[in-house]
């Protein structure tokens, strides 16, 4: 039985022109990078993208990577960052920016859309241009691709490995597998939430077996041969980013302790969210309902029929993976970038099929493409407004369903009135004490100060020349502050700190 | 004999409240500088017998005429809630509303709410008095926490506070004046200046 036999042809596969794939693919990415870059750094640092930033900067000051499953991330970010930060001329935590940090997540969001194009022969040219169209410019994707958090690179490791695993069951690839362990490990080294994923894509994967392929052998579609050599991919990525490149053995014994933490996590922690939450962030918007409405056309057209091509696996991993986030209490809105791709492929489908339509009725041949780029050019004003408004112009604003529990523009004043102060009272070196329960993102904002020192309530900071309590530990030092000044700023929404300078005399 | 004469002559000031919208924030605030905390409800206020809201359904001007949502007759209409729709919400920076209370009256307290459905501080709010529409002339200022200046019409002294479903009451000690200007620069969630209601408590001059 020929390999072409074995997994179906996707649809809409033959018949464009080498050159065209080659030619639309890195446009669309350098389209997808032309609205990434623009003010970069012009939104305020999330709490999550301050503690990563720290976490460069420690690695900047020659600190090893250490892992800790209780409070951070896996190491990947970090990794992939570093040294981006060091070809831009970083040197320590106080030179970094934040464009230089989120370049990471820009990149890692332009490599999923030239993905796209090396997936052709995998989901068809439309299915794939309409989604690297979609990655380029939809709101959802191009904020949190100008984030600095773990969701893209996880986004485009989990890509990876859908792509390069169904290429090594297609091609009974070693190197593919070896591949597609490569590209979990990353996922892994990404976030801990990827064992959900590999809990998604295997079930996809058996149901797709059983339901869609009826069965059939497994000699066709498993190479033993690949498993040692997957095996050692895995291990090998793994451990040489968890452990720092070998400095920190210690790794391996915390990550065991990732699954348990995970669990705890999942219960929510502050952040539960009902069921429908994704479905509801995923359609709002002017383009949502219309993105979300093409996708569930493109799904079912493949879920009523038992389709043997990738979307078939592609189906069952996004309803497997819906259901885990959807019944998991704990949901921030950027998990929602890991249905973007199952998304933005199965609109593409959607509208493939459409887009063939005119030929089963000769009659209507001339007045529904018309239609149909009319209602595309709709489309695509819709989605430029929501990038407009979501990305670009209200980048931190709490309506913005995007912007999470978002650091506030009012705190981007702390630095420059600290600086303010400090020269109108004529001190050189300001010695800033803060003192709150959670700082955080106040180091990324004070980086640039070299004397500050970070208690909790309750702790004696000893003498400083500004103060910055928080709200709830500002009246337990009434006589230390007895004779400065407070002012003001917001931290995130409904969270306020209070700036102490010395009062006028 | 005269303090508890004119103390007869005192009455609460009664106000409606709206529901409050979030609890836990402010926290307790015990710290000198520093408005002290609204631990319940706020105490009593006097003013003299006969004292009433004279600044419902007046005329409101603004320096942002084409505010981003809602419309400046909401700042004296009488609701107060704090969920959407009960604000209206001026351009970025320094702004400005007026009411024109349609003749010259004793004003003993002002009260205004912002914004009360999560912990804000509004930055150089600035309440003054004037017989002068444009404020040019006879200006009395009877609240300032502009401490840097901005506005340029002085540096004030009051304190910073947080709002709350209480509204902001601003003691203005019975002074004469027609028009009533709130100014405010943003706050500490947005640079957007935000009203749901003001009230001008006072009686006409004598």
């Amino acid at each position: 039985m020929g390999q072409a036999r074995r997994l179906k042809p996707p649809i809409g596969r033959a018949g464009v022109p080498k050159w065209a794939r080659w030619a639309a693919f890195p446009l669309i990415a350098l389209l997808g990078l032309l609205l990434r870059l623009p003010q970069l750094g012009a939104r305020p640092m999330h709490t999550d993208e301050a503690v990563n930033a720290y976490i460069v900067g420690q690695l900047l000051a020659g600190k090893p990577f250490t892992y800790d499953p209780q409070d951070r991330h896996g190491p990947a970010l970090a990794a992939l960052a570093l040294p981006l930060a060091r070809i831009q001329g970083a040197k320590s935590f106080s030179d970094l920016t934040e464009s230089e940090l989120r370049l990471t997540a820009v990149l890692a969001g332009t490599v999923t859309i030239l993905l796209l194009g090396a997936a052709v022969e995998m989901f068809g040219f439309v299915p794939c241009l309409v989604a690297a169209l979609l990655f380029a410019a939809a709101p959802l994707p191009v904020y949190y691709d100008r984030y600095f958090i773990h969701e893209s690179l996880f986004a485009v490791a989990t890509f990876g490995l859908i792509f390069t695993g169904w290429r090594a069951c297609k091609g009974q690839s070693i190197a593919q597998a070896a591949l597609a362990a490569a590209c979990a490990a990353l996922m892994l080294a990404c976030k801990e939430t990827a064992l959900l994923h590999f809990f998604a894509l295997a079930a996809a994967g058996f149901v797709f077996w059983r339901w869609n392929l009826r069965d059939r052998g497994l000699a066709g579609l498993w190479l033993p041969r690949a498993a040692p050599a997957a095996a050692a991919a895995f291990l090998l990525v793994s451990i040489l980013l968890f452990t720092w490149f070998g400095g920190n053995s210690k790794a391996l014994a915390a990550l065991l302790q990732a699954a348990p933490n995970l669990l705890v996590r999942a219960g929510g922690e502050g952040h539960q969210k009902p069921f429908w939450y994704f479905a509801q962030l995923l359609a709002g918007g002017w383009s949502g309902g219309v993105i979300l409405a093409l996708a569930c056309i493109g799904f079912f057209q493949t879920a009523r029929k038992r389709d043997p091509s990738p979307f078939g696996f592609l189906a069952f991993y996004a309803f497997f993976l819906g259901i885990i986030y959807c019944l998991i209490p704990y949901k921030t809105p950027w998990l929602a970038l890991n249905f973007w791709l199952p998304i933005a492929l199965f609109a593409g489908l959607a509208i493939e099929s459409l887009w063939r339509l005119p030929a089963k009725h000769p009659a209507l041949r001339i007045a529904i493409p018309v239609c149909y780029i009319l209602m595309g050019a709709v489309a695509a004003a819709l989605i430029a407004h929501d990038t407009e408004q979501r990305v670009f112009l209200h980048a931190a604003d709490e309506t913005n369903p995007y912007a999470y529990a978002h650091t506030s523009e009012d705190l981007l004043a702390l630095p420059a009135e600290i600086d303010r102060l400090a020269r109108q009272g004529a001190i050189a070196v300001p010695r800033i004490a803060v003192i709150a329960s959670d700082p955080w993102p106040l180091p990324w904002y004070l980086r640039h100060f070299s004397e500050v020192g970070f208690w909790q309530p309750g702790q004696q900071p000893g003498k400083a020349d500004f103060y910055i309590t928080s709200t709830e530990a500002a009246d337990r030092y009434g006589d230390q502050l007895q004779n400065f000044r407070p002012e003001f700023f917001g931290v995130r929404p409904g969270v306020l700190i209070l700036l102490w300078s010395p009062a006028p005399k | 004999m005269a303090t508890a004469a004119l103390a007869q002559n005192q009455v609460v000031l009664k106000t409606q409240l709206p529901p409050p919208l979030f609890v836990g924030t402010p926290v307790p605030l015990n710290v000198p500088n520093l408005e002290p905390p609204t631990r319940g409800k706020r105490a009593d206020f006097y003013v003299p017998a006969g004292t009433v809201n004279l600044a419902r359904n007046k005329k409101v001007t603004s320096s942002d005429n084409n505010p981003i949502v809602g419309t400046l007759d909401m700042i004296d209409d009488g609701d107060k809630d704090g969920n959407e729709g009960s604000w209206v919400e001026l351009g970025p920076g320094k702004q400005w509303v007026q009411i024109d209370l349609a003749r010259r009256v004793n004003i003993y307290a002002v009260l205004v709410w912002h914004f009360h459905s999560q912990a804000r501080v509004y930055r150089d709010v600035v309440v003054q008095v004037s017989d002068d529409p444009t404020f040019r002339s006879g200006v009395m200022t009877v609240f300032n926490n502009d401490y840097s200046n901005n506005f340029g019409i002085g540096a004030g002294k009051d304190l910073s506070y947080i709002e709350t479903y209480q509204g902001k009451l601003i003691d203005a000690k019975g002074v004469a004046g027609r028009y009533v200007r709130l100014y405010s620069n943003g706050n500490t969630a947005n640079k957007l200046n935000h009203y749901i209601e003001v009230e001008v408590w006072g009686k006409p001059a004598v």
